[in-house]
């Protein structure tokens, strides 16, 4: 053990010979640890939040699409038999989509009406189940916006359906939407018009974010494939963004306990001016007490970063475990305010105290290196 | 004939800038012969510790040379410097005699830690020293356990444990009453001639000075900026 190692060692745990740097460093560490507690839990909210919503976009959500190159549908031909028998595994839903008026009890709010082949019922998604206020069993009227003649002139064409599914719906989907099988496509969007697009659903969720790649090289020229990433593109650009600037903000938490830490080491070089200068004497070259000064910070910021990261992430499990942070229920997708920690969170709450630690080292190292060994023996 | 231990030859030594600058060392030479015990006296601010600090790499010179056994020190970068401290010079001082964190045997041993000596090793030869100055018995205790007498006959262990030629004290009894100072003095001698040190003490105590080999007068610097010795 050299002596720059014992010295740190010692002077950070010698609490027990109540010595001012030992107490000086408890603070330190402690202030270190609390920064590391609360980045961790925060981070460990963070991805709770966002692994809740990517596990609902990966379950109920649409996990890549095929799209015309050009124009506004997809080119004919047999390609999507011959898809669907290459994978079995995966669903494909043709779409046809038009935009229809949806009248109920007085009100009337634009939507989007999908026409899926294969479904035989009526399906709403939550946002148009609550701008109209209907729900299971509830009537619903769809008027096209384009008119028909008639003999009472030209009037909208309109159909009488009755709500039979409300859907969760994609997170961040705000547009109303309607789902019906093709039985209606004939009265509002032309039998005899191609589909516009081919939702695909893997079975597993997990398997969503390589749907588009497994696919690729099957589809034929003239039709696109939107990935899972690029459908979801803004909400997950917009989930990252709040996880960087929001680790970023709780971080300056580290960066006060570093400032803390940085104050705390200027005064145990002046509390340690006098021994640190008989150990000049005693041959410790500048280079060594400033190696010893950048251990003391990097040792207060692995002690306080394992710490706080320790109780961070026990505090974080618990509290996800005993689902100690309960939500309103209907008003969210989740039923408690989850937690997740992850390996590399930990990792990154390390390296930033053990970063934070050094760099707040660096003035009293250089400091203490430098200062004068005479003027330290003659203090007294 | 052995070449000397230290030669000094013209040294200087000033503090502060401008009119508030004060000459404490000028034209100043001395000689020490290998396995001689020179004791230094003189009035306060007369600059015998400025000497000491010069003769122990602590401190430049302003003007003049320094050799310790043969080797130009004014060659030896601030790291070299550090090292040869640490090999060939032991230090006692007045105060800061040991450090609180540590233990008698680690304090001892701390020279040999520097050096790169493993800690055991470290240690057990430590404890041979603290062994010849009476403290086996105090090994584990931390200096607050220890009287002033004590910590100071530690101090000497420590100076020693790294077997350096030279051995340089600044007022090691300063703090002592007269039977420690007696006793740690004796201690001092002992170890001067049993393991053929150079030694140069700085001391109040002109009893004590009377038991060195010489002994080195010191006085002001005059308005011609001449000291006096003898």
């Amino acid at each position: 053990m050299s002596a720059v190692t014992l010295l740190t060692g010692r002077w950070l745990l010698a609490l027990r010979r109540r010595t001012h740097v030992a107490t000086v460093s408890a603070i330190s560490l402690v202030a270190m640890a609390l920064g590391a507690t609360a980045l961790v839990v925060t981070l460990a909210l963070l991805e709770g939040f966002q692994h809740t919503i990517r596990t609902q976009l990966e379950r109920g959500g649409v996990h890549a699409r095929l799209v015309p190159a050009q124009g506004s549908e997809l080119p004919g031909g047999n390609w999507l038999e011959k898809l669907r028998r290459r994978h079995p595994d995966l669903e494909m839903e043709e779409v046809r989509s038009t935009a229809v008026w949806c009248l109920s009890g007085g009100s009337a709010v634009p939507a989007e009406l999908e026409i899926v082949s294969g479904l035989h019922r009526v399906e709403v998604n939550r946002v148009l189940a609550a701008r109209l206020g209907v729900g299971p069993g509830s009537e619903l009227v769809l008027a096209s916006p384009h008119l028909v003649l008639t003999p009472l002139g030209p009037m909208p064409l309109r159909r009488r359906l009755e709500v039979e599914v409300v859907r969760e719906g994609r997170p961040g989907e705000e547009r109303g939407v309607v789902r019906v099988g093709e039985e209606l496509a004939r009265v509002f969007h032309g039998a005899d018009r191609r589909p516009q697009a081919v939702t695909l659903q893997a079975k597993h969720g997990r398997d969503a974010w390589r749907v588009a790649s497994i696919v690729q090289k099957d589809v034929p020229e003239g039709v696109e494939v939107v990935s899972f990433r690029e459908l979801n593109r803004p909400l997950l650009a917009a989930l990252e963004l709040e996880r960087v600037m929001i680790a970023f903000a709780v971080a300056l938490v580290m960066v006060v306990a570093a400032l803390n830490l940085l104050c705390n080491l200027a005064l145990v070089a002046a509390e340690k001016r006098a021994d640190v200068a008989l150990l000049a004497a005693l041959g410790l070259p500048p280079r060594a007490i400033h190696r010893l000064f950048l251990s003391l910070g990097a040792g207060v910021g692995v002690l306080g970063g394992a710490l706080g990261t320790a109780v961070g992430a026990v505090l974080a499990g618990v509290l996800d475990r005993t689902r100690a942070l309960p939500l309103p229920r209907g008003v969210f997708v989740v039923s408690h305010v989850p937690f997740r920690v992850e390996p590399e969170a930990v990792a990154l709450v390390m390296a930033v105290s053990f970063g934070a630690a050094v760099l707040a080292s660096l003035a009293p190292a250089r400091a203490a290196a430098r200062r004068d060994v005479l003027q330290g023996l003659r203090y007294e | 004939m052995s070449e000397p231990a230290v030669r000094a030859s013209g040294l200087a030594k000033g503090f502060g800038e401008g009119a508030t600058r004060v000459e404490v060392l000028r034209g100043f030479d001395v000689q020490v012969e290998s396995g001689e015990m020179l004791a230094v006296v003189g009035p306060s601010g007369v600059g015998k510790s400025t000497l000491l600090h010069l003769l122990g790499l602590l401190d430049r010179p302003d003007q003049g040379s320094l050799e310790l056994f043969g080797t130009d020190t004014g060659r030896l970068t601030v790291e070299e410097r550090a090292r040869w401290r640490n090999r060939h010079i032991g230090f006692v001082f007045q105060f800061h005699a040991l450090l609180p964190e540590f233990t008698l045997a680690e304090n001892a041993a701390m020279p040999l830690l520097i050096a790169g000596v493993k800690r055991r090793e470290a240690l057990h030869r430590a404890a041979g020293l603290l062994e010849q100055v009476g403290l086996a018995s105090r090994a584990n205790h931390f200096p607050d356990q220890l009287s002033g007498g004590e910590q100071q006959r530690g101090a000497l262990a420590r100076a020693l444990v790294a077997g350096p030629r030279l051995l340089l004290a600044d007022e090691p009894t300063g703090n002592l009453d007269a039977a420690n100072a007696r006793a740690v003095f004796g201690l001092l001698r002992q170890l001067h001639l049993s393991r053929q040190l150079t030694s140069v003490i700085v001391t109040h105590n002109e009893a004590l000075a009377g038991q060195c080999d010489r002994i080195l007068s010191m006085a002001r610097v005059d308005v011609s900026g001449r000291g006096v010795r003898s």
